[in-house]
């Protein structure tokens, strides 16, 4: 975990600095060894996203994929069913381009994509009518059946732990007139409970930080106050003195969620994939809940808080 | 007393004498021993694995232990003795065995060899056809002060990696496998006391400053049963015990980092000490631009010292203190965001010997030890602080009993005790009033060894070494089972392992210059550390033999073919060997590094094979010396915790493995040196294809280990300028330039994946590259030696 990475990552970076050099590497690609992708979520809550689930095929290493081959990635053809114990739903399959602007708007916004800068026509599959009965320690099993192939999977939705407070605090170090750093206090119940969590900015997409879960290993069944970060994207350029950070005066959504074990092992071993790497770690395989694909199928007890950072 | 002679006088007694050898020996058939030291005749440092020989009877001599003792038992009457060591003038002696006698050579340094007319005498190059042991290579400091270094730093580890059969851990790295063990597997000595970690900056360097130290041992094969506690190879490092004549001092300075080693009499001839050190300071120059930056007083340097002393009571009595302390430490400051931390780590060691000869035919040595391995992190950012540390640290008593018993018998013996204590990666963690803390507990072992080997001259074509090593580990409480929950209490043995290893050797000479050798060896380990990191890191951690974690076994079988060309100016040798491997640890492939788990509950256990063919082609004498050395090898593994049991080649695996070392001496002043080094690329397990989540590109995987990183091959040049070397000042600088990867050959380090999508215009693209960390890299180091 954390010395670890942070060790390895600082030396290196260091070294690599003055010495090292790159050129370009093309692995083998292996066209038909692609596997089945499931990428679902069950929400219960007092506010909650209907269930939904995409169905990908994985890309082989391929430098640059155009819209009509990302598109050729979504199986719409693919029969989705949930079973919460008393019933069996069959999802319904929906493109995004067959929708009303209104709904297809709305249906972006929960597929976690730009509603207003989509061209891009994605496939998924959706409980249409609210009819699984999602409720806070339920169980539900999915079956996705593509062709010939079946993948299944299981989750459920644990107890819901709640944020008892959010605090704004000037960030550490050096004082600062236009961040600010966000913490937050749960208590945690005796147990073993897993969290996740995700911010929006303003209008921009909920997205998910770095590291995006945790156990509560430090701090089983006490009341705890901690840090949360602010979600930046993997691919933007960062800076070490705003990173983390919330500006003054951004409106602040944060989905705050508990999750089961197979659903945080998932996040886990995802979420330390991608930040290790390179020389020093080995890779890690994540760990899937899904029989016969990759993939997550995963329940959340979820809560939304919308803050506001204020300005000083 | 003897008497030494000239070599020309040595001529006309050589028939004189073997007539009267022949009529004393008949007339009386009593037997006498004539027993001492080898010493160097400037320094007083005593010689390790000096040949002594009766010149008349090629098959009557022995060499010196690792005090540099001998003992020769010779019948009575006149006898010509040489005593050889590599880079030393041989000097021959005639003696009159009347008695049993005391007596020490003095060997000068020099490279006379062609002047003295022997041809009888053994040098170490004999030993390639004529000892009975395998899988063992000597490596004198000087020869491997010679070659060309990365960044100016002399790194024996790095010479081993020359070897057939030792791999390079990495790129630049300092370790190693050993015919297919893993990095744990060596067992690293260093004046007895084991060196837990052998790296600083991740590897990069060793821990062994190489103007402290007198000689290197590497044995891969037929391990003897004196060594025990790690499955693969040993590495023996003996330190210097200091100029017991004048005062003398060392050092070189180079790019990153400058060493001062000085040395002297105590008392002359019985007394002398020596002091080593060694820092690093590129960062320390670095300093001045931090400053005002987002990471001002961000530093990391490490350092060594070694310190030796001795003192001569008698020729009987000799004790030895020895220490060794290095540290790395990394500080990392990112004061604008009130973020810290501090990561130190080391060895420590500590070495007390007594040496005491209880007959001309006795010896023995009686050793106190202590040597730990601590790693600590402390880091933080406000109120938020972090601490992390772990180790290992040993106390080691051993008893040593040398006994020379006639030229048939001789006989090693001994028994030695350790008593372990392995902290585990403890975590605690404060945020203003909430505290945690992993509570790990230290565990607790005791190892036990016992040994006999007996090395035995069946006859003169034929000798043996056979030896047999009980060991036994336990754990000891304090300690909870977390198997039945039973509690143990202080030194109570939770679980006690045991084994029997038998060591066995074999030679069989086919002609003087051929023989042909083969041996066993079982081994059990008891202390393991296991990475899930292509390297090891100072974060790994030891671990000890639990209820839970079962020792790794190991059988070995090896046979080679020896043979030694034109008056053994080259040595040659094939040796195959198989090996299997029981116990193996591993962590499964979706296993995440989580602190607040201890290590050997992720743990995955399994089984090994490791087989190959080394071929070895060396030159040790002349203005032109050096090696070949060319593996061809196997090694896998299977855990039936990673997919299926399956069999994979292990990290270990390289086909092929090649090394060329040359040195050539162009004039006095000038000296080249040169090494290239071709390997199969290291295995790894390929990305297979990448999936969305959340919008992002995640890898995965195919199986473990099932594609091969392109070939790894360079050339590293060096050269050494000695402006004046005849100079009789006191004064002697030299320069060494040296480049490594002359050719700029682009290895790779590692391979990185850069995704780039944009989900709502469905474009993805994903950009493979290949990291090289060590391209063409020139540096300069200037040497000095003083001498009072």
């Amino acid at each position: 975990m954390m010395s670890k990475n942070i060790f390895a990552i600082i030396i290196i970076g260091l070294a690599l600095s003055i010495w090292s050099c790159e050129q370009p590497y093309t692995p083998p690609v292996n066209e038909d060894e692609q596997e089945l992708v499931v990428e679902g979520y069950i929400e219960a809550g007092d506010e909650t996203n209907p269930t939904f689930v995409l169905v990908t095929r994985s890309l082989p290493f391929v430098t640059e994929v155009d819209a009509a081959a990302f598109e050729k990635l979504f199986i719409s053809d693919a029969i989705v069913t949930v079973n919460d114990g008393s019933n069996l739903v069959t999802l319904t399959p929906l493109c995004l381009k067959d929708l009303p602007e209104e709904i297809r708007k709305q249906a972006a916004t929960v597929l976690g994509i730009d509603p207003n800068n989509t061209t891009i026509n994605i496939c998924a599959y959706i409980d249409l009518f609210d009819q699984i009965d999602r409720k806070l320690g339920g169980k539900y099993d999915l079956n996705v059946k593509v062709g010939s192939q079946l993948l299944t999977a299981s989750t459920t939705i644990p107890n819901f732990v709640g944020v008892d407070s959010f605090r704004w605090a000037q960030p550490p170090g050096e004082p600062s007139d236009t961040l600010a750093q966000l913490l937050v206090t749960i208590t945690d119940p005796v147990g073993k409970n897993y969290y996740r969590y995700l911010t929006q900015i303003n209008d921009e997409n909920l997205i998910a930080p770095f590291t995006s879960v945790t156990d509560d290993a430090f701090f089983d069944g006490k009341n705890f106050e901690f840090p949360l970060q602010k979600a930046e994207r993997r691919t933007a350029d960062l800076d070490p003195n705003t990173f983390g950070l919330f500006l003054r005066g951004d409106s602040v959504t944060v989905k705050w969620a508990t999750i089961d074990k197979a659903h945080f092992d998932f996040w886990n071993t995802r979420d330390n994939a991608a930040n290790s790497g390179g020389p020093f770690s080995s890779y890690i395989r994540i760990k899937t809940n899904i029989t016969g694909g990759q993939g997550i199928w995963g329940g959340y007890a979820v809560g939304y808080y919308r803050l506001k950072c204020p300005e000083l | 007393m003897p008497r030494k002679l000239s070599s020309r006088a040595y001529m006309k007694k050589n028939y004189i004498t073997l007539l009267l050898l022949i009529v004393v020996s008949l007339a009386y058939g009593q037997k006498f021993t004539i027993s001492g030291y080898v010493n160097d005749k400037n320094t007083g440092e005593t010689l390790i694995g000096a040949n002594v020989i009766d010149t008349q009877n090629e098959n009557i001599g022995t060499s010196t232990n690792a005090y540099g003792f001998y003992s020769l038992t010779l019948p009575a009457g006149k006898h010509i003795i040489a005593v050889s060591y590599l880079g030393y003038q041989t000097d021959v002696y005639e003696i009159n065995l009347t008695a049993d006698t005391k007596h020490n050579f003095d060997l000068s340094e020099g490279l006379l060899m062609d002047e003295v007319v022997v041809t009888s005498t053994k040098d170490d190059a004999r030993k390639n056809v004529e000892s009975t042991q395998m899988g063992s290579i000597d490596i004198p400091i000087e020869e491997i002060k010679k070659l060309p270094v990365l960044f100016g730093e002399v790194d024996i580890l790095k010479v081993l990696q020359l070897l057939p059969g030792v791999l390079s851990a990495g790129e630049g790295t300092s370790g190693f496998y050993v015919r297919g063990g893993g990095p744990d597997q060596n067992l690293l000595l260093l004046d007895e006391a084991v060196v837990y970690n052998s790296g600083h900056l991740l590897g990069f360097f060793s821990v062994f400053n190489s103007d402290a130290i007198k000689k290197t041992t590497l044995i891969k094969g037929g391990m003897p049963a004196q060594y025990g506690g790690r499955l693969s190879s040993v590495i023996d490092i003996q330190m210097k015990e200091g100029n017991n004549q004048k005062y003398a001092a060392e050092g070189g300075i180079g790019i990153i980092s400058s060493r001062l080693t000085f040395e002297g009499p105590i008392v002359k001839d019985k007394s002398s000490f020596i002091v080593s050190g060694r820092r690093t300071y590129a960062l320390d120059l670095a300093q001045p631009f931090l400053k005002g930056g987002n990471f001002e007083s961000t530093n990391y340097y490490f350092y060594d010292l070694n310190t030796k002393l001795n003192y001569k009571f008698s020729d009987k009595d000799r004790i030895f203190f020895s220490a060794y302390f290095g540290r790395d430490v990394f500080k990392f400051r990112q004061p604008k965001r009130d973020f810290f931390f501090d990561l130190p780590y080391g060895n420590s060691t500590a070495t007390l010997r007594w040496n005491h000869v209880f007959s001309d035919k006795l010896f023995f040595n009686a050793s106190a030890i202590y040597n730990d391995y601590q790693f600590s992190f402390r880091g933080g950012q406000d109120q938020f602080i972090f601490k992390l540390f772990s180790g290992v640290k040993d106390w080691n008593g051993k008893l040593d009993f040398d006994y020379f018993l006639n030229n048939v018998h001789s006989i090693k013996y001994g028994l030695n005790f350790t008593y372990h204590t392995l902290t585990p990666n403890t975590a605690q963690a404060n945020n203003g009033d909430v505290d945690f803390n992993t509570g790990f507990l230290p565990k607790y072992g005791q190892e036990t060894a016992i040994y006999i080997q007996d090395d035995i001259k069946v006859s003169n074509n034929f000798s043996l070494n056979a030896g047999l090593r009980g060991v036994m580990f336990s754990q000891l409480g304090p300690y909870t089972s977390k198997v039945s929950g039973e509690e143990f209490g202080r030194l109570e043995p939770a679980i006690t392992y045991t084994g029997l290893e038998p060591r066995m050797s074999f030679r069989y000479g086919l002609s003087k210059n051929t023989s042909i050798k083969g041996g066993v060896t079982m081994a059990n380990q008891f202390l393991h550390l296991v990475s899930n990191s292509a390297s090891t890191l100072p974060t790994d951690v030891w671990v000890p033999s639990t209820e839970t974690v079962r020792p790794q076994r190991s059988i070995q079988y090896a046979t080679g073919y020896f043979q030694n060309f034109q008056d053994d100016k080259y040595e040659t040798s094939i040796e195959v060997y198989y090996k299997t491997l029981k116990n193996q640890i591993d962590y499964a492939d979706d296993y995440v590094n989580d602190i607040t788990k201890e290590v050997e509950d992720a743990f995955v256990y399994g089984k090994g094979r490791a087989y190959g063919a080394e071929f070895f082609l060396k030159k040790a004498k002349g203005k032109l010396n050096g090696w070949i050395g060319y593996t061809l090898s196997k090694t896998e593994r299977s855990f039936d915790g990673i997919e299926g049991g399956r069999w994979y080649p292990a990290v270990y695996d390289r086909r092929h493995d090649l090394s060329i070392v040359g040195n050539y001496q162009l004039t006095k002043k000038l000296e080249i040196g040169g090494a290239f080094i071709f390997g199969t690329g290291k295995w790894y397990t390929p990305t297979k294809g990448f999936f969305f989540t959340e919008q992002t590109l995640n890898l995965y995987y195919g199986p473990r280990n099932s594609e091969r990183l392109p070939s790894y091959h360079r050339m590293d040049l060096s050269l050494n300028y000695t402006p004046n070397p005849d100079s009789k000042r006191k004064w002697k600088g030299s320069w060494n330039f040296s480049v490594y990867n002359v050719y700029n050959r682009k290895n790779p380090f590692f391979i990185n994946f850069e995704t780039n999508t944009d989900f709502n215009s469905g474009t993805t693209s994903i950009e493979g590259n290949q990291i090289t960390i060590f391209p063409i890299i020139p540096s300069i180091t200037y040497n000095f030696k003083w001498n009072q």
